[in-house]
């Protein structure tokens, strides 16, 4: 198995590595704030994140020195920035690591990237389930305050950022970033129109930056170590860097493996995640969380960066990759991701809300031997009638389940279809949990 | 009344933002800390804190799914049952919780100790099955694992069988959580 | 050719066709002006676009993705289609997912027949539908006695919502849930509990929240409408009266038109069946043997006739005097005095606009010679500071109220607020919370209140540079005034130190647009003339005064309060106004007229009661208006009518003073009549027919006239539009009807002669703190309180206490109190306590509100009678308004 340089991941793996500020500064941790702040100018510090190529690791892939540049200049005004760690894609689990195991990373980057852009507050919005990343990100902030990296006047040079950790109570949309926004305000987490963007009117209407926990993480590395240096890793200049790949469903050693951009899903999934759990082969794959399109077996090759796994059809995403061996019924796979949207459908554009719950109708009476033959075709515009027609990208998120699973294994659909009329429906495989 | 009992406590929540209607989660949590639920008595005491009308507050509590609006068991077993967690047993997981407590998702035992839902993805996709129960994560769950589970639980109110900070793959010689 | 776009417009082509629109237009707008209209359920021009139905979208040249004409401003050279294949389907299939859950009750649905969804399916969808899964279906609750909510109808747009906040400020409404199962509630399972505006029936593009008043009683063909103007406040709503069999089915009110531009209080939208009470006077009635039996109208006005003349001839003409209500029309009103001028021959005219408005009026003819307002809404909309004094504003005049919200939430201004208000949330939006600068107090406190502002204004140096030039003298004067007043006295009469006032001095005199709103807190309360004046002189020292968009309005109670002043239905006035004394106004009046009129001023209402009283008025027209049930027991009404010969009252009901009348003639109401009504701004509008009269009741000025035929004095006119041409030949130029009022500018001669000297007569008795406040201990060791007879939103005088759905909403008196009083008293909501003090004693149940600042109570003066004992009669001795509105009160707990 071919080894690779970790970065994020890297600290977690020396032995005894508790996460504390004394293991994190001992692994050279907060020498890139030492370095950066007061002596380096922020707009240079900006400069070099959009020299080192770096791109949002949330989903939507955006370049993070980009986004910054996005505030208006000469701002006067309070602006903020929000650490989005919302974590809920299905089948993504990096931040949470990264959180519960290296909290001092994650508040490094927040400062670097605070400082970059002039933010005195910052907010780390973190998902309401992960109540032990949350303590575990206090108790850090806490001694990240004591030791002078955050609150007042940091490190004597002058700057005064504070950091809170505001935990939701709840909800997948509010990953996306206005819905984010919205909530931490105080509101229902729907999605804002846009434009305007944060960037203009963010956070209580002022210039707000949100960033990805993984995307901040990196900061602190850039900073050290050199945007040429980072600009170098995984397949540049386009996905340059690590990703942390999060390989979930049926293979041997599922887990979060850092990789550089560019590995293709075979090596992932084969080396390092080692391969099928048994001896069935491989059926499907989602290469980039819930919301990415399935990919098949031939897939294998695709290079898991930004522009390759988009090519192929799908999307590069959360980093999510669920692996799915034969036996599966893709039907049953979309229909519950299917449910997933519908549960998670804030209810704000009427095609969401009204088609995901028609969908998740219509798929639950195929799976129950109740389909009818227009039901595919009605599937296929319903999907095509909600893409594309609604305020933020879930959904285009929640089609792509179904699109691609009829765009691959129709046939699938209408097994089930043609035999439910037939006395002995179609039996499905339901996986089952381990005894031990 | 929470403004009595944490009086510093929601001060220091309210310092943090400039837009006082930004503590609703905070307080919302502190609320059904102190009850096991959202009453309508602390909605409305809520709203009188942060100058919202008491639907402002309520809209919000019923946004998200964490917050409750009726009491439920001492102990809320969430399971997952997104597809990641799916595809490795969480419906044999459910039905294994129906076998022991015989309820199902939206139920409460009738001694009030458990209340079972079902939940999406809680970000532990490849440790699955895998739920929650109240504050606390129980990954790759197996039929032994669960019986141990509860049976700590009704004993002892928690279970070292929980997770600990979160790392996947374990690294090699490490400590197996479980 | 050079490029020359005008950089505050932008041109655009909309389905083929090009127009300039300015900037910032969105797409939807500058089609609707292009005459393509998207169609759209969430979109509303009040609201902030939400974006969230997808039903307005459109393809838009160079960009990928179909975008919401809703939320998308129009770009140069930006070109839209609407109508192509890719958008019809886009629309066909958002059509298709709200029908997929949509009940398709039609038949039962009120909104049937002007329904967005129905008109938008009947253009956009086949018949059949391919949704073959359960439909949603929404529990049915009880939503309240007012409103009704069908959630299976709701096609979940928020506009009910957002309007609720956005506009009303009350955020009584909450979409509740998530995803398809969102639904619109207030909070829990508590039904719902606001201003019940009815903004939200209004806005609903479908039959999901429709009005519980009507429910089932029509559908839209069958309603005969008439659009008219609200009789309830000074704000002068356009609403639409919809009737069917001479029943009033419902109101409402069109966006786009009249100064509410849409926008009802519940007084407008739910107080619609007073007209048809079953208690309104359907006949004549003569007092026989001392009981008031029914007569034809012949035999009760040639009774009248025969009884005017008779007196008359005995007693002379100064022996009339007539009262008339400034709920009635313009017509009603000049008809009233020109019948009491010619046909009786007495300037003894008054009417309710005596109870405050003539302060205002006043104030403002002697500072700057105008009657009106110098601002419209318009300008209250787009002030950068606004100063509010005692305005109650949204229980008194909730239209304003709106505009003043829009200037604080849309386009951020100030807002300072002199108000008998604390900022604190409840169920009905407290303008107070708006504010910049809050000041609470109580209405005996305003007019100190106002002299720290202006101390703090010229001690800031923020007195107009100009002025102080112009008018050193004035200038000096105020100043020196203050200058003997100390801050601590200052401090301790209103209970706040002087950074807050001079703060707000700051942003008050150096907003660009600064407008001052003065309201029944000041207009009826002892000192509410002079405290109007200093407020102009504090426009006029902050260099406000004769701004464009600047000026001093004065909120008019009741509906047509501005019209009465007009009119000269009222003793110091002529139609004009003019002076009654203004020897050129007369003598043209009378060329008009063709008559001469009667000497000497007229007596004002309390003048006409005392003389009543002693005997030298002997005979009282009266006209809508209840002297009896208005005034204290204190004031001697009843013994000043039960005291007079002959006593005429047309009304609508059997009010306390019709009750003591020897003929009462059965009048109609404003939706049984055409006419016009003057606003608070002072924009006439033309109020018209709704119904038929109601049982044999005539319009007033109608009555009125047929008298004058039996008096042998005829006033005779075909209609209402003929004395309204009368009114525009007496009062030129006054009278114009139009969509937005012309104000006038303050004359300046009058103005410089005010800053030159004609402030002197009465500075000192001005710009002097009164004795100490109320509130403070008694002798006894016993807190008092201030007890103020307050408005409600739901009601207006006692005219609206007769309606079914304002009952609804508020159907007796209680008397509000703050928590921390209640608390120190040991009361709690739903009390019953005894109010007391040297004049009287009442028993009421108590409410708790939060926004009422210490020590101070309120009782709404809709079911005032009780509370009316406890009152202390003091009257302007400049203008005779009299002062009633404020009593000190001893509260305890009533036993058992």
């Amino acid at each position: 198995m071919p080894k690779y340089e970790k970065i994020l991941l890297k600290n977690m793996e020396i032995p005894g590595y508790t996460g504390s500020l004394a293991d994190y500064e001992r692994a050279g941790g907060y020498q890139a704030l030492r370095k950066v702040l007061g002596k380096v100018p922020p707009a240079e510090v900006t400069d070099t994140v959009k020299k080192s190529g770096l791109r949002g690791r949330g989903g939507a892939g955006f370049p993070t020195g980009v986004k910054w540049g996005f505030l208006p200049k000469d701002y006067q005004g309070p602006k903020y920035l929000c650490c989005n760690a919302d974590e809920s894609e299905p089948g993504t689990f990096k931040d949470r690591q990264l959180i519960e195991r290296d909290p001092h990373q994650i508040i490094e980057g927040i400062l670097i990237a605070c400082y970059a852009i002039g933010v005195k507050t910052a907010y780390l919005y973190i998902r309401g389930e992960f109540v032990l990343g949350a303590q575990i990100l206090d108790r850090a902030l806490a001694e990240a305050r004591t030791a002078g990296y955050v609150g007042r006047d940091i490190l004597g040079m002058g700057s005064s950022i504070d950091i809170w950790v505001h935990r939701g109570a709840g909800a997948y949309i509010c990953g996306e970033e206005t819905a984010l926004l919205e909530s931490l305000e105080g509101k229902r987490g729907l999605p804002r129109v846009k434009p305007p963007f944060p960037a203009t009117h963010g956070l209580y209407n002022k210039p707000t930056v949100v960033n990805n926990v993984e995307t901040l993480a990196n900061l602190p590395h850039i900073m050290n170590r050199g945007a040429e240096w980072f600009a170098a890793i995984g397949s540049p200049p386009k996905s340059s860097g690590t990703r942390i790949f999060c390989v979930s469903g049926h293979v041997k050693r599922p887990g979060n493996f850092e990789v550089p951009m560019g590995i293709t899903l075979r090596e992932l999934i084969f080396e390092h995640a080692g391969g099928m759990r048994s001896d069935k082969p491989l059926k499907a794959i989602i290469p980039g969380g819930a919301s990415a399109p399935f990919f098949t077996p031939e897939h294998l090759d695709v290079k898991l960066d930004f522009e390759s796994v988009a090519q192929a059809g799908s999307m590069l995403g959360s980093g999510g990759v669920t692996v799915m061996e034969e036996g599966t019924s893709m039907v049953w796979a979309a229909l519950r991701l299917m449910e997933f949207f519908y549960h998670e459908s804030c209810g704000k554009c009427t095609p969401c809300r009204e088609g995901s719950s028609w969908l998740v109708q219509t798929m639950r009476r195929i799976i129950d031997g109740r389909g009818r033959k227009s039901d595919l075709e009605t599937l296929v515009e319903l999907c095509q009638n909600i893409a594309g027609r609604t305020v933020c990208a879930f959904g285009d998120a929640e089609v792509a389940p179904i699109m691609s699973t009829l765009k691959y294994w129709r046939h699938e659909y209408e097994e089930l279809i043609q035999q439910a009329a037939a006395t002995e429906p179609v039996k499905l495989m339901m996986p089952a949990m381990a005894k031990h | 009344m929470l403004k009595e009992k944490y009086k510093a406590e929601i001060e220091d929540i309210l310092s943090r933002y400039p837009v006082r209607r930004s503590a609703v989660l905070p307080l919302l949590y502190m609320a059904q800390q102190e009850e096991g639920y959202v009453s309508e008595t602390a909605m409305k005491e809520i709203a009188g804190i942060l100058r919202l009308t008491p639907p402002q507050v309520y809209e919000v509590v019923t946004f998200y799914t964490m917050l409750h609006l009726k009491p439920i068991g001492k102990f809320h077993v969430q399971v997952c049952k997104s597809l990641m967690c799916a595809l490795v047993g969480s419906d044999t997981l459910l039905a294994w919780l129906k076998a022991r407590l015989g309820i199902g998702p939206g139920e409460t035992t009738p001694d009030k100790l458990f209340t079972i839902s079902t939940v999406e993805c809680l970000a532990s996709c490849g440790t699955g099955p895998m739920m929650q129960v109240n504050d606390d994560y129980y990954e790759s769950i197996t039929e032994t694992k669960l019986d141990g589970i509860l049976a700590d639980l009704t004993r002892d109110g928690t279970s070292s069988l929980k997770s600990g900070p979160f790392m996947l793959p374990e690294p090699a010689g490490s400590q197996c959580k479980m | 050719m050079p490029n020359t776009i005008d950089t505050d417009t932008v041109r655009v082509t909309i389905d083929g066709q090009t127009l300039t629109v300015p900037k910032g237009t969105l797409v939807i707008e500058a089609a609707r002006q292009a005459g393509v209209m998207i169609p759209h359920f969430c979109y509303h021009p009040k609201l902030k676009p939400d974006a969230n139905c997808r039903m307005c979208l459109v393809e838009i040249e160079k960009v990928p993705k179909l975008q919401t004409s809703c939320s998308t401003p129009v770009a140069n050279g930006m070109v839209v289609r609407t109508a192509t294949t890719v958008v019809n389907d886009a629309h066909k299939s958002v059509l298709e997912f709200i029908l997929a859950n949509h009940p398709l009750d039609c038949p039962v649905c009120d909104q049937g027949g002007r329904c967005d969804l129905q008109d938008f399916s009947h253009q956009y969808t086949p018949t059949t539908s391919r949704f073959i899964e359960i439909k949603r279906v929404f529990q049915k609750e009880y939503f309240s006695p007012l409103i009704e909510k069908e959630m299976n109808r709701c096609v979940q747009c928020l506009r009910c919502v957002r309007y609720c906040d956005e506009v009303m400020d009350v955020k009584a409404l909450a979409p509740v849930g998530r995803g398809t199962m969102t639904e619109i509630k207030h909070f829990g399972s508590h039904e719902l509990d606001c201003e019940f505006c009815g903004g939200c029936v209004q806005i609903c593009p479908v039959g999901a929240i429709t009005s519980r008043l009507s429910m089932y009683e029509f559908r839209p063909w069958m309603l005969k409408r008439a659009d008219t103007i609200c009789t309830y406040c000074g704000d002068g709503c356009r609403i639409t009266i919809q009737a069917k069999a001479n029943q009033i089915i419902e109101v409402n009110s069109e966006y786009g038109v009249g100064r509410n531009n849409g926008d009802l209080c519940p007084r407008g939208f739910f107080g619609y069946h007073v007209s048809t009470h079953p208690d309104r006077i359907m006949q004549p009635m003569i007092r026989r043997n001392g009981v008031l039996v029914t007569a034809t109208w012949e035999e009760a006005l040639e009774y009248v006739a025969e009884t005017c003349i008779a007196l008359k001839l005995k007693h002379g003409p100064q022996a009339f005097a007539g009262l008339i209500t400034s709920r009635c029309t313009n017509e009603d009103l000049y008809v009233f005095q020109k019948f009491m001028r010619l046909v009786i021959g007495t300037n003894n005219i008054d009417s309710s606009a005596r109870y405050g408005q003539v302060n205002g009026v006043r104030a403002l003819r002697r500072v700057q010679g105008t009657h009106r307002w110098t601002v419209t809404f318009e300008d209250l909309s787009s002030a950068n500071a606004l100063l509010l004094v005692g305005t109650n504003v949204t229980e008194t005049n909730p239209i304003t109220g709106l505009r003043i919200k829009e200037a604080v939430k849309k386009h951020g201004a100030s807002l300072l607020t002199i108000e008998a208000l604390v900022p604190a949330v409840g169920k009905i939006s407290n303008i107070a919370n708006l504010s910049t600068h809050d000041f609470a107090g109580r209405p005996d406190q305003f007019g100190t209140m106002v002299l720290a502002l202006i101390k703090a204004v010229i001690e800031e140096n923020l007195v107009d540079s100009e002025l102080t030039q112009q008018a050193p003298g004035y200038v000096r004067a105020i100043a020196d005034a203050l200058g003997g007043i100390s801050w601590d006295s200052l401090e301790t009469a209103t209970g706040r130190a002087s950074p807050a006032w001079r703060d707000a001095a700051r942003v008050f005199a150096q907003a660009k647009r600064a407008i001052i709103v003065v309201g029944q807190g000041v207009l009826r309360h002892p000192g509410g003339l002079g405290i109007t004046t200093n407020l102009l002189d504090l426009l006029l020292l902050t260099g406000h005064h004769g701004r464009r968009g600047c000026g001093l309005a004065t909120l008019a109670e009741e509906n047509n309060d501005q019209g009465a002043v007009e009119m000269g239905a009222v003793a110091e006035f002529l139609p004009g106004p003019s002076d009654v004394t203004d020897r050129q106004a007369r003598e043209r009046l009378a060329g008009l007229w063709k008559e001469e009129l009667p000497q000497g001023a007229g007596r004002t209402l309390m003048g006409i009661l005392e003389e009543a009283k002693k005997g030298a008025v002997k005979a009282l027209y009266v006209v809508g208006e209840n002297p009896v049930g208005s005034l204290p027991p204190s004031s001697g009404a009843k013994e000043a009518l039960q005291h007079c010969e002959f006593v005429v009252c047309q009304e609508l009901f059997m009010t306390e003073t019709a009750a003591l009348a020897h003929v009462v003639l059965p009048a109609s109401s404003y939706a049984e009549k055409d006419g016009t009504f003057t606003n608070t701004e002072g924009l006439v509008q033309p109020v018209r027919q709704a119904i038929d009269p109601i049982g044999e009741s005539r319009p007033d000025w109608e009555i009125l006239s047929t008298l004058s035929v039996l008096m042998g004095y005829p006033i005779e006119y075909g209609d209402a539009k003929e004395i309204f041409k009368e009114i525009r030949s007496v009062i030129p130029g006054s009278a114009l009807l139009g969509p937005v009022p012309t104000p006038p500018r303050p004359d300046a001669a009058v103005v410089n002669q005010y800053i030159q000297g004609g402030y002197a007569e009465d500075l000192a008795n001005r710009y002097r703190v009164p004795g100490e406040g109320r509130g403070a201990r008694g002798e006894g060791g016993e807190k008092t309180f201030t007890l103020v007879l307050s408005q409600s939103l739901f009601h207006s005088g006692k005219f609206s206490t007769r309606a079914k759905g304002l009952l609804d909403a508020e159907a007796d008196g209680k008397l509000a109190l703050n928590t921390v009083d209640a608390g120190t008293l040991n009361i709690m909501e739903g009390d019953r306590v005894r109010v007391a003090n040297e004049r009287g004693v009442m028993t009421t149940a108590v409410t708790l509100r939060d926004r009422l600042p210490e020590g101070l109570v309120t009782f709404p003066e809709h079911f005032d009678e009780q509370a009316l004992s406890l009152m202390p009669l003091t009257i302007e001795n400049r203008t005779g308004v009299p002062y009633y509105r404020a009593a000190s009160v001893r509260i305890e707990k009533a036993r058992g």
